[in-house]
């Protein structure tokens, strides 16, 4: 129905005709409840993707073990029971400082270097026979000499010294999955034929011991790196658990104050330099950040936020490259003809008629899992409904008097291309750009939910192949699930309602569809 | 009693922007085996009336007051399924503007014309095959050819079809709306004496409706004018076009080309037809009349019988205009 | 006549089109980056493997010889082995394909029957829930990444109510006797069937109810109204069997894309066709494998093409019975 605006010739009294205001894009824009809900939601996804860095303190891919894998939220806390007192990562360092000295607070002991790395070096004095004395011992003593008597009656008939320090720290969750210990250490200065004996044990508030790591040394021992793992057979083992037990259940399934205690013990008669690094100790938490963590215990949540950088560039790119390409491809088509249309547009409907995902497939593992193989993969197999589009509008707009007028007065045909057509078709472009990006990246998250992805950027269908491929589904950890799936379905709707609108008010006519 | 009477009908369409008032208080009669002609600009709601009168509204479309009878009975108030079975097509059938999409393009002519007879009728389908063949052969098509495809047809056959599927079902009247805007002129010519034929000698009512005022002078008995969803002339076929009495009238009859004084010239009224959401208060016509007064631009005026005519004009100043005068000079 | 001629023009562009994938497949698997011999020749093949493959890609011919052979080749299925299995690549496509065409009809006529009906269902009542709830779900299926959707209801499904199998077209081992294996396999065809009709029935709705406003629109709509022909004689057999055309066009049209639908199903699913095979040789760069499953796959779109051609043919009178609308 046309409106009809003021009447023309013999009006007499008639108001005068309304003059029409033009009105701009954007004023039209802003009355589209859906069009502006669109932008809102893209203007925080654009938020998020510049401010990432702000937003969350984590690398998404390279911050491993952040807590234990598959860790869920931490405001789970509040909706599960299981989760009511789980724990949260212990990561702590004790150093010097840190140690309560029990056995041997009179020796040497100072902080020091080695290697580049802080070591305390607890000077142990050489064993003296002092104290009350087994007269039995004192006259074989006078016969054999000390190697002998430590080979008859082994490194405990001969006098020790020892050390001890501990430290508390207090534990109220429920047990983890497991507990670690790290540290380096290192024996010098012993005589050679000396044992040194090193035990690390846990001690529960009600008092149990556990012995779970122990060294003896004969003689000097060089920097060894020692890692204790809560689920490490050697730790079961010592503490005479079965194989399928589970230490750090029994350990740690007591609440309150926890003593690490460290002890070693020489009988060395020169005495023993013993070189310890400060302790790391680390209970992975099986509650994590806001969206916990992942199979590798890195952050979830970062690797949402970092996720949009990742959907909103290659969606972009890759739309941008397509339109460009339809575009360009249907002007040429509608405006040159003949021959040149006839070849480009049958190898229009060739390439429709190729199955987009199964080559992009094959494509990708080809060439190869890049960022910018995907955008371009994207890219070359959805320009081809935008140049049929162009390249309809072109046909009607070639006939229009404008353009047979700058024909007429000699423009050559890239210029009338350019300056004539091109403007025209734009709010055509403008529209199929937008609605292009939904495509394009729901077609990049195809892709890297299939493992064809850039390994080594967080995208959100590579959240949701890894949920899928690594367990999220057997704990229910749906919080690894809905959120990179929402933040897709949000992003697309979004530009679905952008380009809609803007395809109203642009080309009341046409209805794009794809 | 006429056989179709009109008094007051109102439809009006509902739209976001308020309603369209497309057909306005509206009344004519139509005598058995009479024609009517009904003209109007675009727009003007002539098409608007033919569908209020067959009930084929689309949903936004209220009939907001009127009545339409047929033999002294009310047709508006009979219900739906009532007035679909005793009424479309058998008692009044229609040819719609645009008549070339009015044929479904996925079923043979044949069968579209025998539905119509079988949906009505409790014949054989042998009886009303033969009927269909019969039909075809009146209206100068070849009746070999029910089997085919619409498309299969020039758009003058094809209207002589759909005038062969008006014909169906014996109706009393038949209203035709544009039936030839579509053809050429050649065509035009063949199918409105074919149709002009067959209502004679069949005796059917009909109503046409066109832009052309010359094709109404030569078929019609009886003509009403439209103008933004009003009637504002109506009388008999001759008295109106040789002595058109309404401003808007005379305008439209020089507007054609006279058949009888070839070589006027032609002049379209100047201006645009109403915004039928919002119709200028008053005359409807005032803003583009020369002959508008503040009375014209302030008070309606009723369809009454002219005074220096037969027919019922709706105008303030009728009276004053001398016969002969070109009030468009 | 114009229908033949119409068939023919319609086979000889199939034909093209298979042509120029096959050329396609033939230098993708060619023109990868590197040595086209050190990428496929794994150092730890034994010397016999190697001369089978040699001469399978006939790596030291000149191209052309190549090419020719390869075109002989695939139009007889001769695929070559897997470089996994060792196993000719055509016999493990073959165990695999009823399985792709099991889900894919599954699904594909769910789909329909659901989004056909209820678009005309849509159309009929206009403005009523049905219809908003066709117009929300066409955006659903166009907006919404489907994996996602699919991955959502095999969490609900299989282990939230682990009411149906998450993996697998049957039980291993199967149950015994015909009939518990058929509904074995019918219980495992439910979530991936029933998720692809979820994930797509809402774009056919749409697109059906679109059509059909549009036909309704029409003006033979018009006239079948006016003979007093009643509503379901209006909305059946003129509005709905005026829009079997497109919509038949649409179901064939449709298939190249529920191929690629397989894909990713077949995948979630763990269900044993050619998709997820395609997949898995891609992960595992059984390049004869890959080749082999994209070729069907090809194969399988330009037929499903060809049928859309032929079946918009006979249902359009227009072009079943020669000239073309006017
Ligand atoms: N479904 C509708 N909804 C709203 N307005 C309508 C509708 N159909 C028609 N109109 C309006 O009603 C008025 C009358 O339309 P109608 O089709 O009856 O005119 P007409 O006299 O038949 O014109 P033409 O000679 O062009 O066929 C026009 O202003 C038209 O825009
Ligand atoms: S009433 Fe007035 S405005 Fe209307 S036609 Fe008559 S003179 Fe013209
Ligand atoms: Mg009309």
């Amino acid at each position: 129905m046309s409106k009809i605006r003021g009447g023309n010739g013999n009006n007499v009294a008639q108001e005068p005709p309304k003059k029409l205001k033009k009105v701009t894009f954007w004023q039209q824009y802003r009355r589209k409840p859906l069009g502006m809900l669109g932008l809102c939601i893209v203007v925080v996804y654009v938020l998020a993707a510049i401010a990432a860095p702000i937003i969350t303190q984590y690398d998404p891919t390279k911050d491993l073990f952040l807590a234990d894998n598959l860790a869920a939220p931490l405001w789970m806390k509040n909706l599960s029971e299981k989760y009511k007192d789980a724990p949260v990562t212990i990561s702590k360092t004790v150093d010097l400082d840190g140690w309560n000295v029990t056995e041997g607070a009179d020796f040497s002991i100072t902080k020091t270097t080695y290697d580049e790395e802080d070591f305390m070096l607890i000077d142990m004095p050489a064993a003296s026979s002092s104290g009350e004395q087994d007269p039995m011992m004192e006259i074989l003593k006078d016969i054999y000499t000390p190697e002998e008597l430590a080979e008859m009656f082994g490194a405990s008939a001969a006098a020790k010294t020892s050390f001890s320090m501990d430290f508390t720290f207090p534990y109220n969750y429920s047990p983890p999955n497991t507990f670690n210990f790290t540290f380096d250490y290192a024996v010098e200065g012993s005589s050679p034929e000396a044992t040194t004996v090193a035990r690390l044990l846990i001690i529960s508030p009600s008092g149990k011991e556990y012995d779970i790591w122990g060294m003896d040394a004969y003689g000097d021992w060089p920097i060894s790196y020692i890692t204790v793992d809560g689920r490490d057979v050697p730790v079961k083992m010592r503490l005479g658990l079965g194989f399928f037990d589970d230490p750090s259940k029994i350990i740690l399934s007591e609440k309150g104050d926890y003593k690490v205690k460290f002890m070693v013990e020489t009988d060395s008669s020169t005495g023993a330099k013993i070189y310890i690094t400060p302790v790391k100790i680390n209970i992975p938490g099986l509650l994590h950040g806001i969206l916990g963590t992942d199979h590798m215990g890195s952050d979830l949540w970062s690797q949402l936020i970092y996720g949009a950088r990742i959907s909103l560039l290659i969606g972009l790119t890759a739309a941008f490259i397509s339109v460009f390409l339809g575009t360009t491809v249907g002007i040429i088509s509608g405006y040159v003809g003949g021959a040149v249309d006839e070849v480009l547009m049958r190898f229009v409907d060739v390439l429709l008629a190729i199955p987009s995902l199964p080559i992009l497939i094959v494509l990708s593992a080809l060439l190869g899992t890049s960022v910018w193989n995907v955008v371009i993969l994207v890219a070359m197999f959805s320009w081809m409904g935008t140049a049929r589009l162009v390249r309809s509008q072109t046909l009607t707009l070639k006939e229009r008097a404008f353009v047979e007028a700058a024909k007429a007065s000699g423009a050559t045909d890239g210029y009338v291309m350019v300056t004539h057509i091109l403007p025209n078709v734009m709010p055509l472009v403008f529209s199929a750009l937008v609605l292009r990006i939904p495509s394009a990246i729901l077609t990049e998250a195809s892709l890297s939910f299939l493992g064809l992805g850039d390994p080594r950027v967080p995208t959100w269908g590579r959240m949701l192949q890894n949920a899928r491929g690594f367990g999220a589904f057997t704990v229910m950890a749906w919080w690894w699930l809905l959120p990179p799936g929402l933040a897709l379905t949000f992003l697309s709707l979004a530009f679905v309602f952008i380009g809609n609108t803007v395809n109203e008010i642009l080309n009341p006519r046409y209805r794009e569809r794809s | 009693m006429a056989m179709l009477e009109v008094k007051d009908l109102t439809m009006y369409y509902k739209t976001l922007r308020g309603y369209v008032k497309a057909v306005d208080s509206v009344s004519f009669e139509l005598e058995k085996g009479k024609a009517l002609g009904l003209a109007g600009e675009s727009g003007c709601g002539k098409s608007s009336m033919a569908t209020t009168v067959l009930r084929l509204l689309p949903s936004n479309g209220n009939i907001m007051g009127g009545s339409v009878k047929m033999d002294g009975k009310e047709l508006v108030s009979l219900s739906e399924e009532d007035f679909r079975k005793e009424i479309r097509w058998k008692r009044m059938s229609m040819v719609f503007q645009g008549a070339m999409n009015a044929l479904n393009p996925v079923h043979r002519i044949g069968d579209q014309i025998m539905e119509a007879i079988l949906a009505h009728e409790n014949v054989s389908k042998q009886a009303a095959k033969d009927r269909m063949l019969n039909l075809l052969d009146m209206v100068g098509i070849n009746p070999k050819r029910y089997n085919e495809y619409p498309h299969e047809f020039s758009g003058g056959m094809k209207q002589r079809v759909v005038i062969a599927m008006a014909l169906a079902c014996n109706p009393d009247i038949i209203i035709a709306d544009e039936p030839t805007t579509a053809l050429d002129v050649m065509v035009q010519a063949q199918v409105l004496t074919a149709m002009e034929g067959l209502r004679k000698k069949m005796g059917l009512g009909m109503i046409l409706i066109t832009h052309d005022l010359a094709v109404i002078a030569q078929t019609c008995d009886d003509v009403a004018i439209m103008y933004g969803g009003k009637i504002v002339e109506y009388g008999s076929a001759k008295d109106i076009y040789l002595k058109p009495r309404h401003p808007y009238t005379m305008g439209l009859v020089k507007a054609f080309p006279n058949i009888a004084a070839e070589k006027q010239k032609v002049r379209s009224i100047p201006g645009s037809p109403p915004n039928l959401l919002s119709p200028p208060e008053g005359c409807r016509f005032n803003p583009r009349c020369p002959m508008a007064t503040d009375k014209c631009r302030t008070e309606e005026p009723p369809l009454v019988k002219s005074q220096k005519g037969e027919q019922k004009v709706a105008c303030h100043r009728e009276s004053e205009i001398e016969e002969g005068v070109d009030i468009w000079q | 006549m114009g229908f033949r001629n119409y068939l023919l023009k319609r086979l000889g562009y199939a034909l093209l089109v298979l042509f120029i994938i096959l050329s396609l497949n033939f230098l993708l698997f060619r023109i990868m980056p590197g040595d086209a011999v050190s990428m496929i020749m794994d150092p730890k093949f034994d010397l016999a493997t190697k001369e089978e493959l040699r001469s399978q890609f006939g790596i030291d011919q000149p191209i052309g010889t190549q090419y020719i052979k390869y075109l002989k080749s695939l139009l007889s299925f001769d695929m070559g082995r897997s470089f996994n299995t060792r196993r000719l690549v055509w016999d493990e496509l073959k165990e695999r394909l009823p399985n792709t065409l099991t889900l894919f009809f599954a699904s594909f006529i769910t789909t329909a029957a659901v989004g056909i009906s209820l678009g005309v269902f849509a159309a009929a009542r206009r403005g009523t829930f049905a219809e908003n709830f066709v117009t929300g779900a066409g955006l659903f299926a166009y907006a919404v990444p489907g994996f996602f959707i699919q991955l959502m209801l095999l969490m609900i499904f299989g282990y939230y109510w682990p009411i149906l199998p998450i993996r697998g077209t049957m039980s291993a081992p199967p149950p015994p006797g015909a009939m518990a294996q058929f509904l074995d396999r019918l219980w495992h065809l439910i979530l991936p069937a029933g998720s692809l009709m979820v994930i797509s029935f809402g774009s056919w709705a749409l697109y059906t109810r679109n059509t059909m406003l549009e036909a309704l629109g029409q003006d033979y709509i018009m006239t079948a109204r006016a003979k007093g022909l009643d509503k379901k004689t209006v909305l059946y057999k003129h509005a709905l069997r005026s829009v079997l055309p497109p919509i038949l066009t649409l179901i064939f049209m449709s298939l190249p894309g529920a191929v690629t639908g397989a894909v990713i199903t077949e995948t979630i699913f763990s269900w044993f066709g050619v998709g997820k095979y395609l997949i898995d040789a891609v992960m595992q760069q059984d390049y004869p494998a890959a080749q082999g499953a994209f070729y069907l796959i090809a194969l399988s779109v330009i037929v499903s093409n060809l049928l859309a051609d032929l079946a918009y043919g006979l249902v359009d009178p227009r072009i079943r019975v020669g000239g073309g609308a006017k």
